[in-house]
């Protein structure tokens, strides 16, 4: 399924066409499943997730039509943000981060460059102009939800020296992405 | 650490914030003041997206996991349920809203079998340590085509609603009920006009919602009731769920 597929899909369900919707969810779940376990850590908690992201899908297709994200970059937005809304409230994490679920992550292949329509070496670029723990940090927090507090505990730093050392990463990569 | 004199320009301001909004790595209560933002402020939002498009590639980094089919139908039942959902009428125990609903003019006997059909499935109580609950009810058409979904936030005390399809008659206004058991129903107020809206909730309000009463809407004058309670007929009704 192509983007523009997936770009006619999301305007259907935002009309409400239920045809379109059971579509897309076929077409989109396993992509926004695998956002939602990788960033909650449990399973029972994700497929609740997916269901309320699929709500708000539901609900928020309208908001496509002013984005200008790509048709999956929404999705996964939509799905990200959800995920990481649940995990900031929940009160203590799932105690075996990482052993959880046997999820392993892909390397960046060619779905990148489809995700990206055709700019995904950029951000990968400038990633890699940053120092090793930088961007490891930054692509941990991206792909894990990992909040400040549990960056600072993994890398041994204090709360606002991880704070410092981010966003000091964030304002070289925003330079080196407008190059 | 405080949001404020951490944002500066030398801090890199706004799109740094948003940076780490999207990132995902900000504590629950500034996340929470940066999604606000995102809504209110059309130039912030746009500096969101940006970072959403550039970060995106690391999408990639996740791996596809077909869900589980029972996700979709829950899904379904969740969203579609006022399209006949024959099997909730079973486990319902309407007496008390259909006698206080009883004197809803306007009200028919078919409307309120159907009302029936959306006090299904026992409320589950969350344990009392978790204020981030959220319900949602898709408020069904009732002899109209007024349909709206509903998602309360406890944390928030916000209740969001979405239009899906109906207008208003010129010169009246919909208003958004709770319904608890035999009490009267309360008012959340007029329904704004516009897509996605929010009313505010009070104290004894959160409490009924999150024991599990029934949202309606009633077309009232312009300006809402007059009377306090309603005093025209029901378009749209539905009971909450967890999700």
């Amino acid at each position: 399924m192509t983007p523009q597929d997936i770009t006619k899909l999301i305007v259907r369900v935002s009309i409400k066409d239920r045809a379109a919707f059971d579509l897309l969810y076929r077409q989109t779940n396993a992509k926004l499943f695998g956002v939602c376990l990788r960033v909650l850590n449990d399973r029972a908690e994700a497929e609740e997730a997916l269901q309320e992201v699929f709500v708000k899908i539901w609900t928020k297709a309208d908001r496509f039509a002013v984005s200008e994200l790509s048709p999956i970059s929404w999705l996964v937005a939509i799905a990200r943000n959800h995920a990481i809304d649940r995990i900031r409230v929940r009160r203590k994490p799932a105690v075996d981060i990482d052993t959880a679920l046997d999820v392993a992550d892909p390397a960046p292949g060619p779905e990148a460059m489809a995700v990206a329509g055709g700019e995904a070496g950029e951000i990968n670029r400038c990633l890699e102009e940053l120092e090793a723990d930088r961007s490891a940090a930054v692509r941990g927090a991206y792909l894990k939800g990992e909040s400040y507090a549990e960056l600072a505990e993994r890398h041994g730093v204090p709360l606002n020296t991880m704070r410092t050392w981010l966003r000091r990463s964030l304002m070289k990569l925003r330079e080196c992405l407008e190059q | 650490m405080s949001a404020v004199d951490e944002n500066g320009p030398e801090h890199g301001g706004d799109d740094i914030v948003a940076a780490e909004y999207v990132l995902g790595v900000l504590p629950a209560e500034e996340r929470q003041a940066v999604a606000r933002r995102v809504e209110s402020e059309p130039g912030f939002a746009r500096l969101v997206e940006r970072w959403e498009a550039d970060l995106s590639p690391l999408a990639a980094g996740y791996a596809e996991v077909q869900a589980p089919a029972a996700v979709k139908d829950k899904l379904d039942r969740l969203l579609f349920s006022g399209a006949g959902d024959t099997s909730a009428a079973n486990s319902v125990s309407t007496g008390g809203i259909l006698s206080s609903l009883a004197f809803w003019r306007g009200l028919s006997l078919a409307a309120l079998a159907a009302l029936a059909l959306f006090v299904a499935l026992p409320f589950v109580n969350p344990p009392a340590d978790e204020p981030q609950m959220r319900l949602v009810a898709s408020l069904a058409p009732q002899e109209s085509d007024v349909h709206y979904f509903v998602v309360y936030d406890a944390r928030t005390r916000d209740v969001g609603l979405s239009h899906v399809t109906g207008e208003r008659a010129a010169g009246r206004d919909f208003e958004l009920w709770v319904i608890d058991g035999q009490q009267a129903p309360v008012s959340l107020g007029i329904i704004p006009a516009g897509t996605n809206v929010h009313l505010a909730v009070d104290d004894a309000t959160r409490g009924k919602i999150e024991s599990g009463a029934v949202f309606a809407i009633s077309l009232e004058p312009a300006g809402g009731s007059p009377t306090g309670q309603p005093t025209g007929p029901v378009v749209a009704a539905g009971d909450l769920k967890t999700i």
